[in-house]
């Protein structure tokens, strides 16, 4: 029985880093969805594969070792967040400003840094990984450790948000549009 | 009416705005060299979770090598006298004593090496004559017990040389881990006899911990062969291993958490026999102790083992 056990810890950690390897450009990109910081977010995915590898024991059950892994990232970047080293939206477009400046373009008329910044922390979770990852719902609720009714009311909250985001937007446009034809 | 055809449109907006956001959702990637620091971090991640595992096996087999780990000198101790001073341990047997010969240490993130080599030396008392006198040991045992120091000490010498030069090759092998432990002592024994017992751990990856033992007849200076223990020509391996395997499901009863291979069904793993060469030494009250290292005759994980022979399993063949 000993020996067993011993062996299943073993592959618990080839296993958590099979799925780090496989996905670390997912976890960098959420990273990067909450942080809008390259270094920022390679921090975020640093930390959190250590910790899952570290860990890797208390993982109790090794299908859900993808979803194990998902909810250590999600945990950084909230972590990452709630540090005050972390600068504000305003802060980073500015620091950023010469690059983004250049980019500006492909961006709609609300920019996705802007839209995400708008949802907390748990929602912009769930908008993420259900609209850019494609994940399922029930995958999504398990990575967050809610009920499935409340991701779903959570989405539909979001969607909400970002509706009335758009339309804000629009009117801005066509004032602004306006403003131009009167002067 | 107007107002559904505004939402709809919206929706429609936002399904669109969606599709959009995700493509630059997409763009960021990882370079190349912060994936190169990932890796690095899930080494780390890997050697500290070792670390940990490896701090609670060391006081399994090396009482002190936690010890160890505090120490960040890089230089092999080359001075024997220096060496000499500072380990001299205390001398048990009367007539050869064991001192740290050579000490080699080195520690850095990813390699950690305490090789402590012993060497054998005849004490004062076995310089010649008050031997002599004591009747410990003749002219001709004199002359022995020196070539059998000798003896051992070349092969302590050889065993922890290959250790150092495998640590050394494998310091250039920069993506991996490896510890190496060699440590000795002197083993309390019967009368008339003296034990060293150099034990060593490799880590890399798992862990492998073995033992030797040297054991001198200081009445002969000969080194003691387990044969040598009982009378010319008898069965001495049928009882000792018969016992061994007794004492090996009383053990596996009494504690679950207990195994040897005795009836494992992978037959060619199982206990059978002692070996003519197999690992012992004599204890205090002159029981024969056989000694196996790790996985020899249980998992990995039981460590290395050791079975007292009890007298009466053997007391009708000992000399």
């Amino acid at each position: 029985m000993g020996i067993f056990s011993g062996k299943k810890k073993g592959s618990n950690q080839a296993l958590v880093e099979q799925v780090i390897l496989e996905n670390y450009q997912r976890y960098y990109r959420l990273a990067y969805g909450y942080v809008h910081h390259a270094d920022d977010a390679s921090d975020i995915v640093q930390n959190g594969a250590y910790k899952a590898l570290k860990n890797c024991q208390s993982l109790k059950q090794p299908e859900y070792a993808a979803t194990w892994v998902y909810r250590i990232m999600l945990n950084e970047c909230f972590t990452c967040l709630r540090q005050p080293k972390h600068l504000s939206y305003e802060a980073v477009q500015e620091g950023n400003g010469a690059e983004r400046g250049g980019r500006e373009d492909h961006y709609m008329d609300v920019d996705l840094q802007r839209a995400l910044d708008a949802l907390d922390d748990k929602d912009r979770a769930i908008v993420m990984l259900k609209y850019f990852e494609d994940k399922k719902l029930e995958e999504i609720a398990q990575i967050l450790d809610e009920n499935l009714s409340t991701v779903k009311s959570r989405l539909y909250r979001c969607m909400k948000k970002l509706r009335g985001m758009l339309s804000e937007e629009d009117k801005n446009r066509i004032f602004s549009r306006q403003k131009q034809i009167i002067e | 009416m107007i107002q559904f055809s505004e939402r709809k449109e919206q929706n429609d907006r936002l399904e669109e705005q969606i599709f959009f956001w995700k493509q630059e959702y997409q763009k960021p990637e990882m370079s190349k060299e912060q994936y190169h620091r990932l890796l690095a971090r899930m080494e780390e991640a890997k050697k500290d979770k070792k670390k940990e595992q490896r701090k609670r096996q060391m006081t399994k087999y090396v009482a002190a090598a936690a010890v160890f780990l505090a120490a960040f000198i890089v230089v092999p101790n080359t001075s024997a006298k220096a060496a000499e001073a500072m380990g001299r341990l205390p001398v048990i047997g009367r007539l050869v004593e064991a001192v740290t010969f050579r000490n080699y240490t080195y520690e850095s993130d990813r390699n950690m090496a305490d090789i402590k080599v012993p060497k054998l030396q005849l004490g004062e008392q076995a310089g010649g004559q008050s031997a002599a006198d004591k009747g410990q040991a003749d002219g001709d045992g004199q002359q022995k017990l020196q070539s059998t120091t000798k003896e051992i000490n070349a092969e302590i010498q050889k065993i922890t040389d290959e250790l150092v030069a495998e640590f050394e090759a494998n310091l250039a092998y920069e993506g991996g881990y490896q510890d190496v432990v060699v440590d000795s002592e002197v083993l309390a024994t019967a009368q008339d006899y003296f034990t060293l017992k150099l034990s060593c751990y490799q880590g890399a990856g798992s862990g492998y911990a073995w033992n030797y033992f040297y054991t001198i007849n200081l009445h002969t200076g000969e080194r003691l062969k387990l044969a040598d223990l009982f009378q010319e020509g008898a069965d001495y391996i049928t009882p000792i291993s018969d016992n061994i395997k007794k004492q090996m499901k009383e053990q596996m009863e009494a504690d679950e958490n207990i195994t040897y291979w005795l009836d494992n069904e992978i037959e060619e793993w199982n206990f059978k026999k002692i070996s003519e060469d197999v690992s012992f030494y004599l204890n205090e009250k002159g029981n024969v102790v056989i000694c196996y290292n790790e996985g020899d005759v249980a998992p990995m994980y039981m460590g290395t083992v050791e079975f007292e022979i009890p007298a009466e399993a053997v007391n009708s063949i000992r000399k």
